[in-house]
């Protein structure tokens, strides 16, 4: 008699009630007569909505037509899509020549390409990266986007922004191929194994310098036509401000969290109470001063032009909730983090430069990507101020002989891409928060 | 004699000082502060000196003279009265401040009592409603809130029947009617004898306030439960509807009555102001909804199976146990939620509502110059109240810390 069984007895499936649509349904709609009272006041709710959108945005829409008369022919009720299709590229590029909008284009692969290595598994250097992207990348599209003559800063500038690019890409193609760095993967190639480290490092400098003369000397004739800033406009605008504002907010913000934190108490007392002046007024107020307050702060002949005064403000403003975002950062870190430091004998800047940084930087990624978007929502603001940024162009539609009062349609399209852009990045902010979280709270 | 002697050793010899100047901390936190100071200072005095250089040429006037010089304009809508080409500049500013303070104050009113019941949505057990609360919120905090004014405005309130046509919101008594001139309503008129009634609402009040603390205190003593609810409910209807039945119903009603092109009597309210009410209210709940949520959530687990574990029903889990955890995560994002929703009330400028910044920081620095008073005063305005929000929040803060410990 073998009561002991030798093979293992799959385990019984769940019963029906628990797997089966109908338990499943049964569960989570309809568990208690409140609860299912409550869900069919819900699907109703949900069917009048989506017929309702569903009827004017899609059904009864026109999304060919070459007036808003003409959409008014064909379907009164129904959403005049035409309008926004025909204004589509305003939208997005505001009035720059037709003709250059490549460079607008090839500014944003530019930055994909460059950025794109930090989510790529193999490749090392990623703080290098993402430093160059906030240091170096402005002056290639700040380039790329205005033209014009370059004056030497802008040529010293513009070489290192190619050239790096250029090193860039070698290095994270080279990363994901070899697991290697450039320098190393340069070395193995036309190094000396027995050389010393010293004259190896020669090696990589010689290869710098002889890259960054040959782009210096190319970039000498390279030149393209200058678009003035008035011309800027579309979404293309509103992320040129929000880039340069978040961009420049970050050295900022982090400059003021430390002055904020310091033992000094003069420096303490300037930096919060910049913090809080500019945390307790709206956006607008800001906007405002920059547009009538800079020209009077500005010396005789000298004048900022608009988009230049709305970039200060907006980085001036952005800094600051950096700054807070960095002070709940470096908040995080224990106190024995900067006592280790300074037994060690580290001093102030490479406590935080080398220990207290790179950790509480981690820890603000989610809060960083949480305050470009609001950022990049609150931009919308500057239309107010008269440029031209996407919410500019999109009430413009409405102002157009062919499409005079056409108002709804761009802003509801309008609402749909910023929902798009920002629900993308709220998620993978929340994504990152998971990520890089290293305790244990789960 | 040993022990002594190892005391005699061990006695404290303070190292000599040397002072060395150039690597003394002190002298160096002295050095950078000076040097900080005198960077901010000498950029704070070139920037003046370059404003009053610019002023001087330009020939514009300075100091807050103006403030008590009558405007040439008025705005449309105000709480207190005012005469054009009479009320002063002064008395424009306290409009405009008056004006972002009532629409903010109403805002923050209705998000927080609609964010609340979106946060509980939130987090219901049926799936379908969690999802929908859930979908409201991502819809409207991952738009901007320009865009959701200006949509309100001008694809919503814009659109609204004329005068003649209302839209009658309260079923056809004519109490609430709404058009495109607004929100009107009928408006309470107070008779003589309607303070009793006040009387008998504040005495009822104190009265439940009273019976709470008693039967809690008791509670505690006894561990007897007094049912509450009830009685209190009681007290709160019955004793100001008898006063207010017996003193003769004081309280008459102004209803607004269609008089001519526009509707007389009642209260109004403009579109815009509607609209900008609409649209803070709705997208501040969108985040008072998370933030409540989230308060929720922060109370672990097992705070909730061991208040289950020891008997009490899921209503008084909640009022006990969860929400009194839950409270001190919510305050304080919440209060600062309302500090947004009263900046944001600024967004007004985009659909001409008179607050402060349209008012007073744009009208009037087209008609009258003093750019930097002006905004100045504005800035100042927003900074006193998101400080004195930041001081009651602090106080706030203390309390819920020493009663945690």
């Amino acid at each position: 008699m073998a009561i002991i069984k030798t093979t293992k007895k799959s385990a019984l499936s769940p019963p029906v009630s628990e797997t089966s649509p109908i338990g499943w349904m049964r569960k989570h709609l309809f568990s208690s007569t409140f609860n299912s009272l409550l869900t069919i006041v819900t699907i109703y709710i949900i069917y009048i909505t989506i017929k309702e959108v569903w009827v004017w945005g899609i059904a009864d829409a026109v999304w060919v037509a070459d007036t808003r008369r003409e959409c008014f022919n064909i379907s009164a009720d129904g959403a005049c899509w035409a309008g926004v299709i025909s204004w589509l590229d305003s939208i997005f590029y505001g009035r720059y020549p037709r003709e250059e909008l490549w460079r607008i284009n090839l500014g944003l692969l530019f930055l994909f390409i460059w950025m794109a290595p930090l989510w790529l598994p193999r490749v090392k250097a990623k703080i290098s990266i993402g430093l160059t992207t906030v240091f170096l990348y402005p002056f290639l599209a700040g380039y790329l986007f205005s033209g014009g003559d370059k004056g030497i800063f802008m040529q010293i500038m513009f070489t290192a922004a190619i050239v790096c690019l250029l090193g860039n890409t070698a290095h994270s193609v080279i990363g994901v191929l070899t697991g290697r760095s450039l320098p190393e993967f340069l070395i193995r190639r036309f190094g000396n194994k027995n050389a010393s480290e010293k004259s190896q490092r020669y090696i990589l400098l010689g290869i710098l310098v002889l890259s960054l003369v040959a782009v210096y000397v190319w970039q000498m004739d390279w030149k393209v036509e200058g678009v003035p800033w008035t011309r800027w406009g579309g979404l293309f605008l509103t992320l040129v401000i929000a880039g340069i504002g978040i961009a420049s907010a970050l050295p900022g913000g982090i400059i003021l969290a430390l002055g904020r934190r310091s033992r000094m108490p003069l420096v303490r007392v300037f930096s919060t109470s910049f913090i809080e002046l500019f945390r307790s007024v709206p956006l607008i107020t800001v906007l405002f001063m920059a547009t009538t307050m800079f020209p009077l702060f500005m010396p005789d002949g000298f004048a900022l032009n608009k988009l230049v005064q709305v970039i200060i403000a907006v980085c001036l403003f952005n800094a600051c909730y950096i700054a807070e975002i960095v002070r709940g950062g470096l908040q995080t870190i224990p106190k024995g983090q900067f006592e280790g430091a300074h037994t060690v004998g580290l001093g102030y800047w490479s406590t935080m430069g080398l220990i207290v940084m790179p950790q509480a930087l981690k820890n603000m990624i989610p809060n960083i990507v949480g305050n470009f978007i609001s950022l990049l929502k609150d931009t919308t603001l500057v239309s107010i101020i008269g440029l031209f940024d996407v919410l500019g162009m999109l009430r413009s539609v409405g102002k157009d002989l062919p499409w005079l009062g056409l108002h709804k349609e761009p802003l509801v399209f309008g609402a749909i891409m910023f929902f798009l852009i920002c629900f993308v990045m709220s998620k993978y902010s929340r994504h990152l928060e998971v990520k890089l979280s290293t305790d244990h709270k789960n | 004699m040993a022990i002594s002697n190892n005391k005699k050793e061990s006695v404290h010899i303070k190292p000599k000082e040397k002072f060395d100047f150039f690597h003394d901390e002190r002298v160096r936190s002295v050095f950078y502060q000076l040097l900080t100071a005198a960077v901010v200072g000498g950029f704070v005095w070139y920037l003046v000196s370059n404003t009053a250089h610019n002023l001087e040429i330009r020939g514009m006037n300075t100091g807050f003279g103006f403030l008590n010089v009558a405007a040439g304009f008025d705005s449309y809508f105000k709480l207190i009265p005012n005469v054009p080409g009479v009320g002063t500049y002064g008395r424009i500013f306290i409009i405009g401040a008056l004006n972002t303070l009532y629409v903010s104050a109403l805002a923050i009113i209705i998000s927080t009592v609609l964010g609340f019941f979106i946060g509980v949505l939130r987090l219901s057990s049926n799936w379908l409603v969690s999802n929908v609360a859930l979908a409201y919120v991502e819809i409207f905090r991952n738009t901007p809130l320009l865009i959701q004014v200006i949509f309100w405005y001008i694809g919503v309130f814009s659109l609204l029947p004329k005068v003649k046509n209302s839209i009658d919101l309260s079923g056809g008594t004519g109490v609430l009617l709404l058009n495109n001139r607004g929100l009107y309503m009928a408006w309470p008129v107070p008779g003589n004898q309607l303070w009793m009634t006040g009387a008998a609402l504040i005495i009822a009040i104190s009265a439940i306030i009273f019976l709470r603390r008693w039967a809690h205190k008791r509670q505690d003593r006894t561990g007897q439960i007094v049912p509450t609810f009830v009685p209190s409910a009681a007290l709160l209807i019955l004793l100001p509807g008898a006063v207010y039945l017996l003193t003769g119903m004081p309280l008459g009603w102004d209803i607004p009555k269609l008089a001519g092109f526009n509707f007389a009597g009642g209260a109004s309210l403009p579109p815009s102001f509607v609209t900008l009410l609409v649209a803070l209210s709705i997208y501040h709940a969108a985040h008072m909804a998370e933030t409540v949520r989230a308060g929720i959530l922060s109370v672990g687990k097992g705070q909730y199976d061991a208040a289950r574990a020891i008997g009490l029903r899921e209503k008084k889990v909640m009022s006990f146990v969860i929400i009194p955890q839950a409270m001190p995560a919510i305050v304080p994002p919440m209060i600062s939620n309302w500090m947004s929703a009263v900046k944001n009330s600024s967004l007004a400028i985009a659909i001409g509502y008179p607050d402060l910044v349209s008012l007073f920081m744009q009208t009037s620095l087209n008609q009258a110059g003093y750019a930097v008073e002006l905004v100045g005063m504005t800035m100042a305005f927003y900074m006193v109240i998101s400080l004195t929000i930041s001081w009651l929040l602090n106080i706030y803060n203390k309390r819920v810390q020493l009663t945690e410990r």
